[in-house]
């Protein structure tokens, strides 16, 4: 049980991070309660996780062999590097953490997948794309109907808060099918764990980390995002769920921050205003390179110190 | 279900709709007050009708800060509350105005000539024709029962016509014989009844704007 900890670190952490990209709009802005909102997210991302994550984790298993110890080093050193990337302020994405600490391991086995590497780098530099594409069409559509509907403020304003408590169900359940991978996968690949234990475990670990840590990070990183009104809020995380659910059914774990930043541009060029800074942008850039990189040299150091051997002179 | 969910927004909306029907009851009685102030001058009755304006002013106060209070504790969305809470200090300032002209008449006990007596009554009417529009329009903004654009074009014209029956009035006071305190006293009095459409016609432009905001 304890080998799985690094696992269970990082799938807190995930949701003590990303479960404000599904209710921070709705949390921060007041509209729902920190606890209803937590408590949705985590039985939907466990949702989420058992019945939709296996194919992330089939996956990610199959990036290249692990043994018992490979996984545990290529767990902790992904918690490492989302940990040490966020404290210096940089940007961090697990998903890609978690790739490169398989990559890392890879290396040390001198076998990779290079056919299923693509497929997920494919599906990184296609998250923000999606969620761009997706924020057009959904922030269209949802004008569309909200406009013919000719409802009173009273009314309008009921809607709006059942549709973001829906979409942020909606994200939850794509966030637990998506990112439920990168948290028990590499235990899978070394045997120590079923698909479906491994989706219960993963499940329950991020579901406990929005429980118990996500509140300051809904209230504050919610805000970054709600410069948007309502409305477009409600667009951004609907595109955002929609995007990553896509990548769930894939089976390619990917960063929900991300889609979310692509919403966001994509209903920013909607509404003819800048909703996203130019070093945001770059910032995912340098994520792509600079965390799957910090990962897998992590990875490499972790096995190397863990063979070491004390000869005394 | 959802009824019992948003019960708090149920509160809400009721509590609206109590301010607004308070709103037509202050002017109902300011506009009785007036009456009685130009068909028997300030007496008993007058001053009766004075405290009840005041009463339901103050009323409206207690009302729009229980909804300001029930609005910050979660109910509405961050932009409605804002939206809201302008509309309401909004319309606030048109009693604020009820009152001033009536405390203006008790206080100084203006006693109007009669040659300014009619028109000052046809001022005072479209004047709060220009009200009744108003509030016409705000219920229409929170029930979506009648075009907002519509009203704004209506209450822009009645208010304009409140504007010419003004300057038509103060003319009228300096072309008289009365003396120059008089003069000045009544011109203020105009002023401050003049108030009250120009205070009308802004709380339409704002519902017009709220309502252009929230489409999408």
């Amino acid at each position: 049980m304890t080998s799985l900890l690094g696992g269970v670190f990082l799938g807190w952490s995930l949701g003590a991070n990303d479960a404000a990209n599904v209710f921070g709009t709705a949390v921060s802005s007041r509209m729902i309660k920190f606890w209803t909102a937590a408590i949705l997210a985590s039985c939907f991302v466990l949702a989420g996780a058992l019945l939709g994550g296996q194919s992330g984790i089939e996956t990610l298993k199959g990036l290249t062999r692990f043994t018992y110890d490979q996984a545990i080093i290529a767990s902790i050193a992904a918690a490492c590097t989302v940990t040490i990337m966020t404290l210096f302020g940089l940007p961090v994405s697990t998903s890609q953490a978690v790739v490169g600490a398989i990559l890392g391991v890879g290396i040390l086995n001198r076998q990779l997948n290079f056919a299923g590497l693509g497929k997920v780098v494919v599906c990184w530099v296609g998250t923000p794309v999606g969620g761009i594409v997706l924020g057009i069409i959904i922030y269209k559509l949802l004008a569309a109907v909200a406009n013919s509907m000719n409802l009173n403020i009273f009314q309008s304003d009921i809607l709006l808060r059942l549709c973001l408590i829906i979409a942020g169900s909606y994200g939850a359940y794509a966030l637990g099918a998506n990112n439920v991978a990168n948290v028990t996968a590499v235990f899978v690949g070394a045997g120590m764990l079923s698909t479906s234990a491994a989706a219960l475990v993963g499940g329950l670990s991020i579901g406990l980390g929005i429980l118990t840590f996500s509140k300051k990070v809904m209230e504050t990183v919610g805000q970054k995002l709600v410069r948007l009104d309502p409305f477009s809020a409600l667009a951004v995380v609907l595109a955002q769920a929609i995007t990553v659910h896509i990548y769930a059914l894939v089976g390619v774990p990917v960063s929900t921050s991300q889609a979310v930043i692509g919403a966001v541009l994509g209903v920013g060029i909607i509404k003819g205003v800048n909703t996203i800074q130019r070093r945001t942008l770059v910032h995912i850039v340098l994520a792509w390179f600079i965390t799957p990189l910090v990962a897998s040299v992590l990875a490499l150091s972790i096995d190397f110190a863990t063979h070491l051997r004390y000869i005394p002179g | 279900m959802i009824k019992f969910l948003f019960k708090k927004e149920r509160q809400f909306q009721e509590l609206i709709f109590k301010y607004l029907d308070n709103l037509k009851k202050t002017q109902e009685h300011f506009e009785k007050a007036m009456d009685c102030y130009f068909d028997f001058g300030l007496g008993e009755n007058c001053d009766f009708l004075i405290a009840q304006t005041h009463k339901f002013e103050s009323r409206a106060d207690d009302l729009r800060n229980d909804i300001i209070e029930m609005m910050y504790s979660k109910v509405l969305i961050p932009e409605s509350r804002g939206d809201i809470f302008r509309l309401l200090e909004s319309l606030d300032l048109i009693l604020n105005h009820f009152e001033a002209v009536l405390f203006m008449i008790q206080g100084q006990k203006i006693k109007i000539p009669k040659f300014i007596v009619p028109d000052l009554r046809e001022f005072i009417r479209v004047s709060l024709e220009c009200c009744d529009l108003v509030f016409r329009q705000v219920e229409a903004y929170f029930k979506k029962t009648e075009d907002i654009k519509a009203l704004v074009s209506t209450i822009d014209s009645h208010e304009s016509r409140c504007d010419h029956l003004e300057r038509e009035i103060v003319s009228k006071i300096f072309d008289s014989d009365m003396g120059p305190f008089p003069k000045m006293q009544f011109k203020e009095l105009v002023g401050q009844i003049g108030e009250i459409s120009d205070q009308a016609d802004r709380v339409s432009r704002s519902v017009y704007i709220i309502n252009i905001k929230r489409r999408v």
